[in-house]
């Protein structure tokens, strides 16, 4: 260290050593300023890099600015899409759900809070209007449906006049108002969300028949809930489905009531007519026992008259003059009239009341016929009336009591041979209907007026003619015939034409039974 | 093995609240093989009387059943969400200990207070047994939620999971409840601490995309953005959607759903969403949940199909832990804010939550003001925050070898 020592600082002159410092101060310096304009360099590279950055970023931001904007209104319309949606699916739930009742009262229980909260409200109120009432009256309003009030929040709330002029708007002009309609006056608004405490409301009329009969109101509470276009739309769609049913019900209501207004007429008629025919029964069989016992009583002088007639024309109390036997052959040909009479009045009476019963046989139709003709022969020839008989083949025999079959084919015939005029025909033909044997007896007789068809069974009925004025008889002949076919459970009727003829036909069942 | 937990759940939309209560809990009875449940969870919406709703529970379970739960928008159980109805779940088991607690009359000098208070409660009332996982549902209408939450956290401990609700109203924010046993309240935090370890699940999502650059919030109170970046907080919603103040205000119920405002947490993985609820008169956002001074915020947008995609996030999440065994049941929190942005496609993410948990898997759920959940439940025990807009899944199930 003794060399340093001796150097003294004090040998060299400050010339000195900036000659040997100098350079490498200058050095330095040119190396710091080269760092430093490097350095410059890059802060200023930096910096533009940091204000690019910074563009990019705001660039970023304004585009996120834009995203946002486009995305707001597109959630608008999806959001308000969703309810609609939504709402459609509510609304099908509760058309679901009226359509499953027709009684008027059954319909506003049926809408319940759930279906009103998935709406998106949550209050409702269904009343109803009228000519005289159109709108909210406290007392006298008939409230069909309250969700949400009760009776205190109902008077609160709808006996402010503007909500009732509102009500009273929606019923005249038959429209859906709501609070976002920009018609109604801003402060009337204010004051109508104020004093029923709702957000918003939707008023729709409910129509049955064309007239307005009630108005539903929908409220939300809550500014979470705003309402729509498409809100108004629903209710109202929800309104007319009220109506809707309400027509229905009603509809049902008056179908029910005619129905049964004329379930009971039919009651009653058919008590009345069960009472007549009792009584016509009575009647019938009244008439039958006097008809019977009367009979029976001028059968037995009758048979005396007739007796003691035949035995003075017998001449066995003596020779009588002819004037007199002359007057005992009438007697005696009126008795024998009235003694058919009086066999066929009881015959009609005894079939009437059900005492002759029919002894059902199996009958040989051709021979019965021929047996019948053999009767009636005098009578077809002497009015040169030619008869004819034609039976098809597939009948062989008939069930029937021969002997009131017998009467039935003589009444016909004699009826037919009476209003036949000479050489005219009368034929009887037989043929298989339905479960039965159809035969026919037609003449060629003088016919009957169509007005008197109707009559021609009726008990002494006799037709208005010539050949009636001329030739005596019961009127009870075709009665009879129409009682015995019955009492067959047959049927019996008649065709005929003025001056062509006439045609009498009627069945006999082919069963016994 | 036999099991030693029984779950069963129950839905009515009777229109007599003790009828609505008394067919549900049958249902979730029925379901229990008829035994009388330790715990019933009960979700109402609010068009019913609340007392006689929970006359019809005691009616079907007896009284020494324990009952908790709240009122919401809407319940959920496994056929979708229901605007109008109850929901009831019944839990009977030999496993799972309950501690339960409720602390009344909350208002914005206590919060904090009531939140410890709570937890302390429910603790005391567990014992001596480990705890597991907390359950709790307060009143959606309270100013300072996440206060509340801050309450039970500084007792239970930062991470341990707590998870629940903050009840609801339909959308009037009025009035909502809370059931505590025979008890329907307002105000208050109910709930309970559960033990029975791998007996719980769960998961939580909102799907919500961050938007546009980051901005410092430079003055907040609580739940009140004051200024952002030295801005009126107002300005950011201003700036966004080019509207003035008074549009905004009217905008808010739609804005603040689908554009919530997100926080950035650092330590987690998604944003800490929170709805803004009111402006205050300084052009402040009242928002639902705290926003803390400092945090960086964006503007958060969420669509139908990432909402969707966090559901079923959230549901594997909750479904993660029970892969190798059943779920018996579980429970959803779901935000009001979601019902609306899903519109009539809502059933959309419970059938998407019932499809990762399980067919057969039954669930109650509850639409809230707000959720409690961790934000992270995969790789830790994440802090539990009070949240917005998010689905949270809560799964019940029986490991083996942990009865």
């Amino acid at each position: 260290m003794a060399w340093l020592n001796s150097l003294s600082l004090q040998q060299f002159s400050f010339e000195d050593i900036l000659y040997v410092v100098g350079p490498s101060i200058i050095v330095i310096v040119l190396i710091l300023n080269i760092i430093s304009l490097l350095k410059d360099r890059r802060i200023n590279k930096l910096r533009r890099s940091l204000e690019e950055l910074q563009k990019t970023y705001e660039a970023l931001d304004n585009q996120a600015k834009l995203i946002i904007k486009t995305d707001l209104e597109l959630h608008k319309t999806q959001s308000e899409l969703d309810k609609k949606i939504s709402s459609l699916y509510t609304l099908q739930k509760i058309s679901h759900t009226l359509s499953t009742t027709l009684d008027e009262n059954e319909i506003f229980q049926k809408i319940s809070e759930e279906h009103i909260t998935e709406l998106g409200f949550d209050k409702a109120l269904v009343f109803l209007v009228g000519p005289t009432q159109t709108t909210y009256s406290p007392g006298t309003t008939a409230i069909k449906l309250r969700i949400g009030y009760n009776e205190k929040d109902i008077e609160a709330a709808f006996s402010q006049e503007y909500i009732k002029d509102i009500f009273e708007q929606a019923v005249k002009k038959g429209a859906t108002l709501s609070s976002i309609d920009t018609k109604i006056n801003p402060k009337h608004l204010n004051a109508i969300l104020k004093s029923s405490k709702i957000q918003s409301f939707i008023c729709a009329p409910i129509t049955t028949k064309g007239a307005i009969v009630g108005i539903l109101f929908v409220a939300s509470e809550s500014s979470y809930s705003p309402i729509t276009t498409g809100d108004k739309e629903i209710v109202s769609i929800l309104a007319t489905q009220i109506g809707q049913s309400l027509e229905n019900a009603q509809l049902f209501e008056e179908t029910w009531r005619s129905h049964q207004e004329l379930e009971n007429k039919v009651t009653q008629r058919t008590r009345e007519l069960s009472a007549a025919l009792e009584e016509v029964k009575a009647v019938t069989k009244r008439k039958s026992e006097f008809v019977s016992a009367v009979s029976h009583e001028l059968r037995t002088p009758l048979t005396s008259i007739k007796g003691y007639a035949s035995l003075l024309s017998a001449g066995k109390l003596g020779e009588l003059p002819q004037p007199v036997k002359e007057r005992l052959e009438k007697i005696n040909k009126h008795t024998d009239s009235l003694s058919q009479l009086i066999n066929n009045m009881l015959d009609i009476s005894r079939i009437e009341s059900g005492r002759v019963e029919m002894k059902i046989e199996d009958i040989d139709l051709r021979k019965l016929l021929e047996t019948v003709f053999d009767l009636l022969a005098p009578q077809f020839k002497e009015k040169q009336i030619n008869f004819s008989q034609e039976v098809a083949k597939d009948i062989s025999t008939l069930p029937a009591d021969i002997n009131q079959l017998q009467r039935i084919f003589i009444n016909l015939l004699s009826n037919s041979l009476k209003f036949t005029p000479p050489d005219g025909k009368i034929a009887v033909r037989a043929k298989k209907t339905d479960g039965a044997v159809q035969i026919d007896v037609e003449d060629t007789g003088v016919g009957i007026a169509e007005k008197n068809l109707d009559k021609i069974f009726g008990e002494f009925y006799r037709e208005d003619n010539e050949i009636n004025q001329s030739v005596k008889g019961t009127g009870l002949g075709l009665s009879l015939v129409k009682y015995i076919v019955e009492a067959h459970k047959g049927k019996i009727w008649l065709t005929s034409k003025l001056n062509k003829g006439t045609t009498f036909s009627f069945t006999l069942p082919i069963s016994k039974a | 093995m036999n099991p030693t937990t029984y779950i069963g759940t129950g839905f009515s939309a009777h229109k007599n609240p003790f009828e609505a209560a008394k067919e549900a809990s049958s249902r979730a009875k029925r379901q229990i093989r008829a035994k009388t449940p330790n715990l019933a969870i009960v979700f109402s919406t609010t068009h019913f009387s609340q007392h006689s709703l929970l006359e019809g529970v005691y009616f079907v379970f007896g009284d020494n059943t324990n009952v908790i739960g709240c009122s919401g928008y809407g319940v959920i159980d496994n056929s979708g969400v229901h605007k109008y109805g109850v929901v009831v779940m019944a839990i009977y088991s030999t496993k799972i200990k309950s501690g339960f607690g409720c602390i009344k009359e909350i208002n914005a000098d206590n919060t904090r207070w009531a939140g410890e208070k709570f937890a302390r409660a429910s603790l005391k009332n567990l014992g001596s047994t480990t705890r597991e996982i907390a359950l709790s549902f307060c009143d959606g209408l309270l100013e300072k939620n996440s206060e509340l939450l801050s309450g039970v956290k500084d007792v239970l401990g930062r991470s341990f999971p707590i998870i629940g609700c903050s009840s609801a109203d339909s959308l009037l924010f009025s009035k909502t409840y809370q059931y505590f046993n025979k008890e329907v309240l307002n105000k208050s935090i109910v709930g309970t601490i559960l033990s029975g370890e791998g007996s719980f699940g769960y998961g939580l999502k909102h799907g919500w995309q961050p938007l546009g650059r980051p901005r410092r919030v430079t003055y907040s109170e609580g739940n009140v953005i004051k200024r952002i970046e030295e801005n009126p907080a107002i300005e950011i919603y201003k700036d966004y959607f080019k509207k003035n103040t008074e549009e905004i205000k009217d905008l808010l119920n739609q804005i603040s759903i689908l554009y919530p405002l997100g926080i950035y947490l650092s330590e987690e993985e998604e944003y800490l969403l929170r709805n803004v609820i009111k402006i205050d008169n300084d052009g402040g956002l009242i928002c639902q949940g705290d926003v803390p001074q400092g945090s960086q915020i964006r503007i958060m947008m969420g669509t139908k199909e990432s909402a969707l995609e966090a559901a079923k996030l959230a549901a594997q999440e909750a479904k993660y832990k029970f892969n190798d065994t059943a779920i018996l049941g579980a429970i959803i929190f779901e935000s009001v804010s979601r019902i609306k942005l899903f519109g009539y496609r809502i059933n959309e993410e419970v059938e998407t939550v019932k499809n990762i948990l399980g067919e057969t898997v039954p669930f109650i759920g509850v639409c809230t003001f707000g959720e409690q959940a961790p934000l992270k439940s995969l790789e830790y025990r994440g802090e539990s925050h009070f949240h917005n807009e998010t689905i949270a899944v809560l799964t019940i199930g029986e490991r083996h070898g942990l009865a």
